[in-house]
């Protein structure tokens, strides 16, 4: 069961894939219906597969040599992911029905999108690190052709091309680790590194720990490869919510927790972990505080919120990670849509041309706040669970400094996601214009995503025992109830008082103007994105100036082209003769 | 003697190169082909010799020679063409395609 | 195994060639002829192939003398021989309606079935002398493959420059073999082999990896191929890239591996190379706005691949590496093949003057030709290296026989590699983007259409790479041959 499951998951999105491509060119209306029905099988058989967990192997394919054995193993942690790839992959899909009304290239579209939520489960679900790199490269694949959606728009197909090249990039820190791995263990199975993690040579593992900080870093958006992400946005609502908050990024997330056990002993590592999750919360709430571009906002949220879950797993609060990503892939899918349904709208992304919609679409602004509500942390929406959980673990075994930040990030992040909806549904109503609340298919993902944000903390202690045996069983993290020591520890209310300071900076803004403008300096430094996006683009400017260089040796004289000839032989006699 | 052949390899290889590194003339240019399979087919022979299998050798410089008028008649046909549509055979004209 | 099967399958598409040509020429009025019989001739060249395969699979490497010529068929004669069959029979399925009505298409045909013919050829050949012969004939017919479109002074420059460089190569080659059997007093590859170490020696190394390394491409010899692979017909360049260049790189191992005890540099030299390749040719398609030259820049890095897998088997003695980069070898063929076969098939529906093809023109082309942008874009994203994709798995094949020699350097390398096929998306992935606009461009929108014989190779190639991307194990029965046959060419077991 627990086989046929697992390869569901992955095949139902891939076969719709397959089907909705070939017909492209029928009626659009039956595209929207076979996609959604696809999304929806692969949404129940991923929310079977939680209950037919386990730790080994479910699928095997051997391929032998260089390839190794190609797994699927359904545990806890995998079959986590995968329902919530899943699951919220079918109320996007359900969601663009509204949304991609009378697009082009709906065919293309949900090709794409459902290919990658195929691929997002094979990605949680593999038990072989060279499969799960295939799958990583494969939802790297379709987050940039998904960008780039609109390749018409120079921004989208340059954002594109960005995150394809930055992921891949991270990707190679990845594939070194797994040919170490293989090289070193003689297996490329997960189970193998997590075992003989102990038995390898400790620069072996640094090297494997490292690149694979690397990778999850540069897939999560961390500082310093966060940059891609704003540039994502050019995406379809839909999408962004889908790949770019709620599933495909929380892959590094995924793998460090996954590898957790095997990389903690590595000296420097957890510190470093805690570092780039700290920096990366804080750079990220500090841009989401100045930028006005709703769907950005969201964004730099996201990379911040992503921030807190890499803190917590360098202090070793995996569960909380964990339980933190569930939250986050909730609540930022629900601001996502929410989001998706106002530019659907209005028809911009820019915050200062909105402005007192709520009271044309009160749905769309009740579910929005329910986000961030959760989003802030404030009780008892799932957020706030997580997020005190992680706080509480970061005072308790991490080091004080970082704890200090994420505490000030914390009411930060209160005082961005008031000012966002402030933005959007309060103040002076920008547009005259008369607008529609949303639609149906989009109210249907909206409520249900708003009923989940609310409701699904309850399952903490399910989910605990879920993963219980595929994360924790190397860590034995706190005994328990989860939801009880939240309540009960003092932290919470410090967090809490952080958090209503934010608010109240918000609320007295006009009062605190001499503060903000003696921090404008910081403001400056943040929508300069701290300076990443100049080092960005002088890599690629020195990359393109390098190029036209060489090619002035591409002269097409005959007689230079013979010069390459002798001089090229003169050239291998010397290696030959000094090296031979 | 095979001294005297090996000195007179390695001119014609000199000198069919200086003519590739230095000439212009695209006929020039095949000429100095000409003079470097010359030269290839010239060391065949002595190799044969300095192997002890002369006729080895004398029949291979011989396919050498059967190969290289091949290439000159299609390096001369190109040449023909050449004068034709550009209207001369220096091959500095000849770089309409580079970077 | 029958010996005379090596000679039928060499001597059927070189025998084939004369008749197409007379033929042609008799029925001029009837080209259609010509295709047929290639392609007939082919079918038979298949027939015989199928039964050498099996047979090899069954007794191994056989040999035959004709005089005192040997042909030997090992696994890797059998690569390349499956290779250039593969993309011979679909380019002259392609060339159907693609070379319909040019002037000579007797000779095109004719020229192609013996540049198939030379190439199974040069796989068998095994003396150092024959195998230059075989490398001089496939060099000659393509010199005019090249030339094709004589009108076109484009072409006639890309054909002059090709010629003189390559014909200057294989001078080196023959200087080389001077120097070989002045020195050992033999041809033969295997009896070069017993000789002792010597400077003479590495010095025909030397014009050996010179003289063999401007059909490669090696980087600074590559100066020829953007242009002979931009200029040629488009079968041809596919033809060129996918397989002329790998057919040097057989004749260099067979070259070097009959020197392999002079000197222990020649596995890093192939690394070398390969890694400058890698790079050089990333770097000059990075600014490229003409299609086909682009794709023929990107053969350079692919190249590069190649040398870095083979160079890791010489010098750790492991197969692993050669299979990776004979793999590579054979999906390099398949992508860029598919790569060069869509751009063409894009440039015949576009452009009926042969003007190049630019970036700009391939605006909006999946709006009118869905099928053929949908193969280019599979064959460039798995050119990049994505998975699942044919071309990540051999490059995966490659960096694992890299890291499984623990060697410090070469773990590097395999770094080096993985990030220029990082930079290589910098290149490819504009051009998708380019042919799923809405927007589409002049020509786009005045285009012909695409013929069905066209689109059929397409097909063909596309799903090849998919399904050797999800079971590359799919054509070990080639590689794994061709792997031990080139570890034995360098002395080992």
């Amino acid at each position: 069961m627990a086989g046929a499951l697992s390869l569901l998951v992955i095949l139902f999105p891939w076969t719709g894939a397959v089907i909705v491509a070939l017909a492209a060119r029928r009626n659009p209306r039956w595209l929207h219906l076979l996609a959604a029905v696809f999304a929806a099988a692969a949404a129940a058989a991923g929310l079977g597969l939680l209950f037919y967990t386990g730790d080994a192997p479910a699928v095997t394919l051997s391929l032998g040599g260089a390839f190794g054995d190609f797994t699927l193993v359904p545990d806890g942690l995998g079959a986590f992911l995968a329902a919530v790839a899943v699951v919220i992959g079918s109320l996007a899909v359900i969601f663009s029905a509204d949304y991609m009304r009378g697009e082009a290239q709906l065919g293309r579209y949900y090709f794409l999108v459902l290919l990658f939520i195929g691929s997002m489960c094979g990605l949680v679900l593999s038990g072989s690190l060279l499969l799960m790199f295939i799958f990583w490269e494969m939802t790297a694949l379709c987050s940039y052709a998904l960008i780039s959606f609109y390749n018409d728009d120079p921004k989208a197909v340059a954002g594109g091309i960005k995150a394809l090249v930055i992921t891949q990039f991270g990707g190679v820190g990845l594939m070194i680790g797994v040919l170490v791995t293989r090289a070193a263990l003689g297996s490329d199975s997960v189970s193998a590194l997590l075992n003989g993690a102990d038995s390898l040579p400790p620069e072996l593992l640094s090297l494997i720990a490292f690149g694979f900080l690397i990778a999850a870093a540069a897939k999560s958006a961390q500082v310093p490869f966060h940059t891609w992400l704003p540039g994502a946005m050019e995406a379809p609502t839909p999408v962004s919510a889908l790949i770019h908050a709620a599933t495909m990024v929380n892959a590094g997330v995924y793998l460090l927790a996954r590898f957790y056990p095997a990389f903690a002993g590595v000296p420097g590592w957890t510190t470093a972990v805690v570092a780039v999750g700290m920096l990366t919360a804080l750079m990220g709430a500090l841009m989401a505080l100045t930028s006005d571009d709703l769907k950005r906002v969201l964004a730099y949220s996201t990379i911040s919120q992503l921030g807190y879950m890499f803190y917590a797993i360098g202090v070793g609060a995996v569960f909380a990670s964990q339980f933190h990503l569930l939250s986050h892939a909730v609540f930022k899918a629900l601001l996502f849509l929410g989001a998706g349904a106002v530019i659907h709208a209005v028809g911009t992304r820019d915050m200062r041309q909105m402005g007192g919609l709520g009271s044309q679409m009160p749905f769309v602004r009740g579910v929005f706040i329910i986000g961030v509500w959760a989003l802030v942390g404030l009780p008892f929406a799932n957020g706030f669970w997580s997020k005190e959980l992680i706080l509480e673990a970061g005072l308790a075994d991490g080091p004080a400094w970082a704890y200090i930040v994420m505490l000030a990030v914390a009411g930060l992040t209160a005082l961005y996601s008031f000012r966002m909806v402030w933005m959007v549904f309060f103040g002076k109503a920008w547009t005259g214009r008369r607008l529609h609340d949303a639609p149906a298919a989009m109210r249907g993902s909206l409520g249900l995503l708003a009923v989940g944000t609310l409701t699904i903390w309850l399952l903490a202690e399910p989910f605990k025992n879920l993963l219980a045996s595929s994360l924790l069983r190397h860590i034995g993290e706190a005994e328990g109830s989860v939801l009880l020591a939240v309540l009960t520890n003092p932290a919470t209310l410090l967090a809490l008082g952080v958090i209503a300071a934010g608010l109240a900076a918000w609320w007295w803004r006009e009062s605190l103007t001499g503060v903000a403008n003696r921090l404008r300096f910081i403001a400056q430094a943040a929508q300069a994105d701290f300076g990443f996006e100049w080092l960005n683009r002088q890599v690629v400017i020195v990359t393109h100036r390098t190029a036209m260089t060489l090619r002035t040796t591409q002269t097409g004289q005959l007689n230079w082209n013979a010069v390459g000839i002798v001089g090229g032989l003169v050239i291998v006699l010397l290696v030959l003769i000094v090296g031979g | 003697m095979t001294t005297v052949l090996v000195v007179g390899v390695f001119g014609l290889v000199a000198i069919g190169l200086y003519g590739l590194l230095i000439v212009r003339n695209l006929i020039k240019i095949v000429i100095a082909l000409q003079l470097l399979t010359k030269a290839a087919a010239l060391a065949m022979v002595v190799a044969g010799q300095v192997s002890g299998q002369v006729n080895l050798g004398q029949s291979l410089a011989l396919t050498v020679i059967v190969a290289d008028t091949i290439v000159a008649v299609v390096g001369l046909a190109l040449a023909v063409q050449v004068r034709r549509r550009f209207g001369t055979l220096d091959v500095r004209q000849l770089s309409t395609q580079k970077r | 195994m029958d010996t005379s099967l090596p000679l039928w399958l060499i001597g059927i598409p070189l025998a084939a060639s004369p008749v197409v040509y007379l033929t042609g020429r008799l029925l001029l009025a009837r080209p259609v002829i010509c295709r047929w019989l290639t392609l007939a001739g082919l079918a038979a060249a298949w027939i015989v192939f199928a039964q050498v395969a099996s047979s090899f699979s069954v007794e191994g490497d056989a040999e035959r003398l004709i005089g005192m010529v040997a042909l030997r068929v090992d696994g890797l004669s059998l690569l390349l021989a499956g290779v250039a069959l593969t993309l011979g029979t679909l380019v002259t399925l392609y060339s159907y309606h693609y070379m319909a009505g040019e002037t000579g298409e007797e000779k095109y045909y004719a020229l192609l079935i013996t540049l198939i013919g030379t190439m199974i050829g040069l796989g068998c050949a095994a003396d150092i002398f024959n195998l230059w012969v075989w490398f001089e004939a496939m060099t000659i017919s393509t010199y005019l493959l090249v030339a094709f479109y004589r009108q076109q002074p484009a072409s006639l420059e890309a054909g002059v420059k090709y010629l003189v460089q390559s014909a200057t190569g294989s001078v080196f080659v023959l200087l080389a073999i001077a120097l070989v059997l002045a020195q050992t007093g033999t041809l033969d590859l295997d009896a070069i082999r017993a000789a002792s170490p010597s400077l003479p020696l590495l010095a025909a190394g030397a014009l050996f990896v010179i003289g063999f390394g401007v059909k490669i491409a090696l980087v600074p010899l590559h100066t020829w191929l953007p242009d002979a692979h931009g200029q040629a017909p488009s079968g041809i360049s596919a033809m060129l890239s996918g397989v002329v260049i790998e057919a040097g790189l057989v004749a260099l191992l067979r070259a070097l591996g009959a020197l392999a005890g002079v000197t222990l540099s020649w596995g890093w030299l192939l690394i070398g190379f390969g890694l400058v390749n890698m790079l050089v040719g990333n770097l000059l398609a990075l600014r490229q706005q003409q299609v086909k030259r682009l794709l023929a820049f990107s053969s350079l890095s692919h190249v590069g691949y190649m040398l870095l897998g083979l160079g890791i088997a010489v010098y750790s003695g492991q197969p692993d590496g050669a299979q990776g980069g004979f793999f590579h070898l054979l999906n390099h063929g398949l992508m860029k093949g598919l790569a060069f076969l869509a751009a063409g098939a894009l440039l015949y529906a576009l452009h009926s003057d042969h003007a190049p093809l630019y970036l700009a023109d391939l605006s909006g082309a999946a709006r009118r030709y869905p099928l053929v942008a949908l193969a280019f874009s599979a064959a460039l994203l798995g050119l990049g290296g994505l998975p699942p994709l044919a071309g990540f798995m051999s490059k995966w094949q490659i960096f694992v026989a890299g890291v499984d020699t623990q060697d410090v350097a070469i773990t590097l390398a395999v770094a080096f590699a993985a990030l220029n096929s990082v930079l290589s998306l910098a290149y490819y992935v504009p051009l998708v983007n380019a042919l799923y606009r809405q927007k589409t461009s002049a020509p786009v929108e005045r285009g012909r259409a695409i013929p069905v014989t066209m689109k059929l190779p397409l097909v063909l190639l596309m799903i090849a790479m998919v399904v050797l991307g999800l079971l590359p194990t799919l054509v070990n029965w080639l590689t794994e041959p061709a792997a031990a046959a080139m570890i034995r060419l360098f002395g080992g077991v």
